[in-house]
């Protein structure tokens, strides 16, 4: 498949996108022509992710770091980030914990970065999204709609993004459109800090799926990027499941 | 559960056993009248014996798997009550088949009797639901709302009737007619129970379903019958097209794999 460039001349931030989901949006992204602004929390991540893209996509890689959980840091990111065509709120917390050993700090700091934060830049970086007629895609999860034990705080989180995704979606139409990508479980650093645990966890995850496996971060990034691409012009609102069927049913 | 339905007309389908006689009961207990329909006039003859008999009792008999039987069983509790305040939707049948094992009758026969019957069913009863402002609750599934395999011709029926719950739901708004489905878990009942020993290790069969469900086990049809009369009731007054699990939490979520 020869590359596409349907991104030529777009101008794209990636939240959390110097590891997972993030990054591989990143990619597919910049290869079809965008120029993209890398965001991760800390400075180094994403100077090396700048790094690492800036000899096959020169200038047109940019980052910047921002801890999404501050509400001056997102605000400080929309302002270096510009007029933008598309904002993938892909960064996002995970943490297993159970209800009693949630406490507000961790309910803040996962709620911050994982709706407030999209929330605020899509807020703050609206007048140029309206004015280039741009997109928000939003990286939901299953546990938007699958309920996970121990993860009280990431399921409200999810389910408030497709909220805010949907409220978007009809408050911004038709300039802008807002869109929410739910992939299941995938193989990327929230699976674990090492390629063994991750090995382990992927092993264990791939119950959760009727495809027997947690995804690859390119096959969530492709959906997120027909979210964001023309192909999908008439599609806002939507909620696309990318999450090998988990949210399909279940087998005993 | 304090629901009283006395004056009130009701026809249950598929209520010779099962959850169906629970509903039926239910409503007999309630003070209602109710017309006992299953495929089988001996059976109906039996479960009005069970509940005890009497003038709130008739049988309305009648193969639902086409519109004239539909009809038949809606005008012999027409006929008996001269009015009908509830239909409910409960017969069913499910045959667990992988798909290439799924034979065209047995297709055919789940949606005739799972989704069709209760089309046929309403339409039928729908001049004497109009008149008492009355209301149709289909008995769903939780497999209306997701899959499980091996039981793709039950699994399309459900989720077919949820979506008639809703298009009926909106059409008959005006009239003060209220379409509303339930979408139950596993029962515990004689169909459970005779799966269970088909099984060959009924033990390991309750076992696997009883996890199935977040909350431990699987339901006594009871307590399916006690929601339904609440949605049948003044209570719901404002319930309309909604599609609601009554599954122990199967539909929820899960705990993560072990």
């Amino acid at each position: 498949m020869s590359p596409r460039s349907d991104f030529v001349g777009k101008r794209v931030l990636v939240t959390g996108s110097t590891r997972g989901i993030g990054s591989a949006t990143a990619d597919r992204l910049l290869e079809r022509g965008a120029s993209v602004m890398l965001h991760g929390r800390r400075q180094k991540d994403v100077d090396g992710a700048v790094a690492a893209r800036a000899a096959t996509h020169g200038n047109r890689v940019t980052g910047r770091a921002a801890d999404l959980a501050d509400r001056a840091q997102c605000r400080r990111l929309a302002d270096a980030a510009g007029a933008l065509d598309v904002l993938v709120n892909c960064a996002a917390i995970y943490e297993e914990r159970d209800i009693a050993a949630s406490d507000e700090d961790f309910w803040d700091i996962a709620i911050g970065t994982n709706v407030t934060a999209p929330w605020l830049l899509a807020h703050a970086l609206l007048p140029g999204l309206r004015a280039r007629r741009g997109v928000i895609v939003n990286v939901g999860s299953d546990a938007a709609y699958l309920g996970y034990a121990n993860s009280s705080v990431y399921c409200a989180s999810k389910g408030a993004i497709v909220g805010l995704t949907r409220a978007l979606a009809v408050e911004l139409g038709p300039e802008v459109r807002a869109l929410c990508v739910c992939p299941g479980p995938a193989m990327t650093d929230m699976m674990g800090a090492t390629p063994a645990e991750r090995a382990a966890s992927g092993a264990v995850w791939s119950k959760w799926t009727m495809l027997g496996r947690a995804a690859e971060p390119a096959e969530i990034a492709a959906a997120i990027a027909f979210a964001a691409s023309p192909d999908a012009s008439f599609a806002t609102g939507s909620v696309i499941a990318i999450d090998g069927g988990a949210g399909t049913g279940r087998r005993l | 559960m304090g629901f009283d339905f006395t004056g009130k007309s009701v026809l249950v389908t598929g209520a010779a056993r099962g959850l169906g006689l629970a509903v039926a009961r239910a409503f007999h207990d309630a003070g209602a009248r109710v017309a006992i329909n299953d495929r089988s006039a001996e059976r109906v003859t039996v479960a009005i014996a069970t509940l005890g008999g009497g003038s709130r009792l008739v049988a309305a008999p009648a193969d639902l798997a086409d519109a004239a039987g539909c009809e038949r069983a809606v005008r012999q509790a027409t006929d008996a009550f001269d009015r009908l305040d509830v239909l409910v939707n409960n017969a069913a049948v499910n045959i667990e088949k992988p798909i290439e094992a799924t034979d065209d009758a047995q297709w055919d026969l789940h949606l005739a009797i799972v989704l069709k019957a209760p089309f046929f069913c309403a339409r039928a009863a729908l001049p004497a639901l109009r008149r008492s402002r009355g209301c149709i609750v289909n008995v769903a599934s939780e497999l209306g709302l997701h899959a499980i395999p091996n039981n793709v011709a039950y699994v399309s029926a459900k989720h077919g009737v949820l979506a008639m719950t809703r298009a009926m739901a909106i059409e008959l708004a005006p009239t003060g007619v209220r379409v509303n489905a339930i979408c139950p878990g596993t029962m515990d009942t004689e169909l459970m129970k005779e799966c269970a020993a088909d099984s060959g290790d009924p033990a390991a069969y309750y076992r696997a379903f009883n996890a199935y469900h977040p909350v431990g086990r699987i339901a006594a049809p009871e307590e399916i019958a006690a929601f339904l009369l609440c949605l049948a009731s003044p209570a719901a007054s404002f319930l309309t097209g909604a599609a609601i699990p009554v599954d122990g939490g199967s539909t929820a979520g899960r705990t993560m794999p072990a």
